[in-house]
């Protein structure tokens, strides 16, 4: 990934700048899927997950 | 557990009796036998007179929200019920955790009037700070496992692909309640329910046969048909023409809402009605705070899984 931006950018990029740019991709990843999982009002996935959501007892419902 | 509270004029005394126990209430658990004993000076209990109930729920946390975040800093029951020997008592199932204001207002046969506020504390179910914690510790572990995957030492580089995959949730059985805006209930002679909606309390009346010439001990009952947990009733109370009280229903989902009404040699006059409560999305600013805190997790264990792989590199 981090070699792709590299080529991609023509820079070179140290250790610790690739993690962070994998860790970001990484955490808005996992951001997203826990909204679809936990926060989306979508019918299939609010109704397969309620239980879920509520056993987390932080996690709001309707 | 007995609460006591004094003062008024008349020197009159309010106890509120919880069963199970103040430390022992949990949300959505078992439904709670609630009673309010009100006596004189003396201990002797006011034979005659109604108390006026009025309960709000918790008010919001200062981060994270419960399950209801609509429900917090609601109202959720206002109803009036007749003192007998002193006492009026109801059940009740308190849907969220936190600290519950009930106040009670009595008013004797004498006019008199004094009131009064409670706090009943609803803990969490430790079931649910269970699962919170093993939720959290697996964001942990696929954050580790991403920082030890994702942090390159030099003497040993490693391919850095992305292995974790996040559809380990677990699905269960979701709930079937609906969400239409309809009232689905059946037309009856005896229940008038108005559209419920979560949020806002729903007035749920009462009127006797033909217009209730006689005393009436009316017991009612509104059941979670979902969880089949009674959520809220009241016993053989004794009203006249008609009688009305507020319920907040906390939950889009259907409920059921049961009426007896016994008269001196009438047969029990039975009524039936089915409410489909209209849910009501949280808002985002309920919602987001949760998901800060699980990015935070996965976060924590990305840092705690580059640190233990440059450790262990060294």
């Amino acid at each position: 990934m981090e070699r792709t931006l590299v080529v991609w950018l023509g820079l070179s990029l140290s250790e610790r700048i690739s993690f962070l740019i994998k860790s970001g991709i990484f955490l808005s990843l996992c951001g997203a899927t826990l909204f679809v999982a936990l926060a989306s009002s979508y019918p299939v996935v609010h109704d397969t997950l309620h239980n879920v959501r509520h056993a987390l007892a932080v996690v709001p419902c309707h | 557990m007995l609460l006591g509270a004094g003062g008024g004029a008349e020197e009159k005394n309010i106890y509120l009796k919880t069963s199970p126990a103040l430390g022992l209430l949990r949300p959505f658990d078992d439904p709670v036998n609630i009673s309010l004993l009100v006596t004189r000076a003396d201990g002797r209990p006011v034979e005659q007179g109604r108390v006026a109930i009025v309960l709000d729920a918790p008010k919001s946390g200062a981060f994270l929200s419960t399950d209801f975040p609509v429900v917090e800093g609601s109202r959720l029951l206002e109803l009036v019920l007749p003192l007998r020997q002193g006492r009026a008592g109801w059940r009740y199932l308190f849907p969220i955790r936190g600290d519950y204001r009930l106040s009670v207002s009595v008013v004797g046969a004498d006019g008199e009037a004094m009131a009064k506020n409670f706090v009943i504390p609803v803990l969490e179910n430790r079931t649910k700070w269970l699962w919170l914690g093993l939720f959290c510790a697996g964001l942990f572990l696929i954050g580790f496992i991403a920082g030890r995957i994702f942090t390159v030492i030099p003497a040993t580089v490693t391919k850095s692909w992305l292995l974790l995959l996040l559809g380990a949730v677990s699905s269960v059985s979701g709930h079937d309640g609906p969400s239409s805006i309809d009232n689905g209930a059946t037309p009856s002679t005896a229940l008038e329910i108005t559209a419920a909606t979560v949020g806002k309390p729903t007035r749920l009346r009462w009127r006797g046969a033909d217009g209730g010439t006689a005393t009436a001990l009316l017991s009612l009952s509104i059941t979670h048909l979902e969880k089949h947990k009674t959520v809220f009733a009241i016993d053989n109370v004794p009203v006249d023409k008609d009688y009305q009280l507020d319920f907040h229903f906390p939950d889009g989902a259907e409920y059921r809402v049961n009426s007896i009404a016994q008269v001196p040699g009438q047969m029990p006059l039975r009524s039936e009605q089915l409410v489909a409560v209209t849910g009501v999305e949280p808002p985002m600013t309920a919602q987001v705070p949760a998901l800060m805190f699980f990015v935070a997790m996965i976060a924590l264990g990305l840092g705690v899984g580059r640190f233990s792989k440059t450790l262990a590199a060294r």
